[in-house]
C-alpha cells in the first residue's frame, strides 16, 4: 500500500517536474559566435585574471616587513608601563582601571585586526603572482582561522571591518578548499569574487598607511 | 532482439564519434561544428534545468564547448563522448554556481530564509510552485541525478560516468532525493493518493 502510494508519488513527480526550468529552445548560433570568438582570440572560457600584477613581489615583501614593525613599535608602546595611566594635571589618574584595561583589550584586538588584514593583503598578492602553488592552501587555512576569530570577537564592532572579515573569510575557504585537479575553474572563481567585491581595495583602505593604529 | 538492433548502430556511432573526434583535433573546423551541434542541445538543456537562468544557461554552454575542444586532446573514450562533455558540463555548472550562491546569499535577507516545511504546509496549494521549491531546496548531488534522471531521461550509468560516481551511488541518491520530495511535499500527500 505504501509502495503503491509512493509508486503513485514518483509517478506525479516526474509528471510534475517536466515543467520544472523548463528549457527554452537552445540559442545554438549566439553561442557558437561566441565560442568561436574566444577560441579565436586563444583564450580560455575564464582565463585567470592577474591579481594586481603591476605591484612587485619585494614591494610587497617590504610593505609587509615594514607592517610587522610597526605592529612591533605599537605593542611595545601599549605594554610599557604608564603610557595609558598618564596622570592628569591634577595629579589623578585619567582612567578608571577597569575603562583603562577595556581601552587596552579593544585597541589590542584593533592592532590585530589590522595585522591581520596585513598579512591577508600580502597573503592575496602573493597567491596572485604565484597562481595558487599548494602551500597557500595552508597559508589560507592559517588565516582563515584568524578571521573567524576575529569575526567571533564582539571587540571587532566596525561595521566595515567585519563585513570586510565576512567576505575575506568566502574567499579564504575558496583558497582552503581548491581543488587539486581542477584549480584553474577555482582560482577563476576566486580571482573574480576578488575583484566583485573589490577586497583589494578595501584592504588597501582599512589598513592605516602610517603606524599601524594610533595610539 | 531490440538490442541486437541496437548494438551494430552503437557500435558505428562510436566508431563515427572517434572520426569526428580526429577531425577537430586535426583542426577542421566542420568537425568541430558537427560535434557542437551533436551536443549542444543536450547539454543546454541540462545545464538550463540546473540553472533555471537562460543568461546563466548560456554561459555556462558556451564554456563547456570551450573547455571541450581545448580538452578534447585528452579525451581517450573510456566514456561515451557525451558523458565527457556531460562531466564537464556538470563542473562548469557547479563551479559557476558556488560562486552566484555566494554573491546572491550575501543579499538574501535573513528573515526571508524561512524553513522550507513550513513555507510549505501554509502556503497557496500548488504542487508544481511548492515541487519548484522543494526540487531547489535539495542538496546539490541529489538535485543533479534527480533532475539527470528524472526529468532528462540520463540512465544511472550515463550519470555514474557523468558525476564520476557509482551507479549504485547514483541509484540511492536518487531514491533519497525522491524521498526527500515525498517528506517535503507532505502536506499534498492526499493530492497523489486520490
Amino acid at each position: 500500500m505504501m509502495d503503491e502510494r509512493e509508486d503513485r508519488f514518483d509517478e506525479i513527480l516526474r509528471d510534475a517536474a517536466r515543467d520544472y526550468n523548463a528549457p527554452p529552445p537552445t540559442p545554438k548560433a549566439e553561442m557558437w559566435t561566441r565560442i568561436q570568438a574566444v577560441r579565436r582570440t586563444g583564450g580560455q572560457a575564464n582565463g585567470v585574471l592577474p591579481l594586481r600584477p603591476t605591484i612587485r613581489r619585494p614591494l610587497r615583501l617590504a610593505m609587509a616587513i615594514a607592517a610587522i614593525l610597526v605592529l612591533g613599535v605599537a605593542i611595545g608602546r601599549l605594554s610599557a608601563p604608564g603610557i595609558t595611566a598618564r596622570p592628569s594635571a591634577s595629579g589623578t589618574i585619567a582612567a578608571a582601571p577597569g575603562a583603562d584595561k577595556k581601552d587596552k583589550s579593544t585597541v589590542a584586538t584593533q592592532l590585530a585586526t589590522t595585522d591581520h588584514l596585513s598579512q591577508v593583503e600580502t597573503f592575496l598578492t602573493e597567491f596572485g603572482t604565484e597562481k595558487g602553488s599548494p602551500e597557500f592552501t595552508e597559508h589560507a587555512k592559517r588565516l582563515l582561522g584568524t578571521t573567524r576569530l576575529l569575526l567571533d570577537s564582539k571587540r571587532v564592532t566596525d561595521p566595515r571591518t567585519r563585513k570586510l572579515l565576512e567576505d575575506l573569510e568566502l574567499v579564504l575557504v575558496q583558497i582552503a578548499t581548491m581543488n587539486p585537479k581542477d584549480r584553474a575553474e577555482d582560482l577563476n572563481s576566486i580571482a573574480d569574487g576578488l575583484a566583485q567585491n573589490q577586497l583589494r581595495t578595501r584592504l588597501r583602505n582599512a589598513i592605516p598607511a602610517g603606524p599601524a593604529i594610533r595610539l | 532482439m531490440a538490442q541486437n538492433k541496437g548494438r551494430p548502430f552503437r557500435v558505428r556511432s562510436r566508431v563515427e564519434k572517434r572520426d569526428l573526434v580526429t577531425r577537430v583535433l586535426a583542426g577542421d573546423p566542420d568537425a568541430e561544428r558537427e560535434l557542437y551541434d551533436s551536443h549542444v542541445d543536450r547539454v543546454y538543456r541540462l545545464v538550463y534545468r540546473m540553472v533555471g537562468d537562460s543568461e546563466l544557461a548560456s554561459d555556462y554552454t558556451q564554456d563547456t564547448f570551450i573547455r571541450t575542444f581545448d580538452r578534447l586532446a585528452t579525451f581517450r573514450g573510456d566514456s561515451a563522448l557525451s558523458t565527457w562533455i556531460t562531466a564537464i558540463a556538470i563542473s562548469v555548472v557547479y563551479n559557476g554556481q558556488r560562486k552566484v550562491k555566494r554573491l546572491r546569499t550575501r543579499e538574501v535577507d535573513i528573515e526571508h530564509a524561512e524553513p522550507m516545511a513550513a513555507t510549505i504546509r501554509h502556503a497557496d496549494p500548488d504542487l508544481k510552485a511548492r515541487l519548484t521549491e522543494a526540487i531547489d531546496g535539495l542538496p546539490e548531488g541529489y538535485r543533479t541525478v534527480f533532475l539527470m534522471h528524472d526529468v532528462e531521461g540520463f540512465t544511472h550509468d550515463q550519470i555514474g560516468s557523468a558525476l564520476g560516481i557509482q551507479e549504485g551511488t547514483s541509484k540511492a541518491q536518487l531514491s533519497r532525493a525522491r524521498a526527500k520530495l515525498r517528506h517535503e511535499l507532505a502536506a499534498f500527500a492526499g493530492d497523489w493518493a486520490s
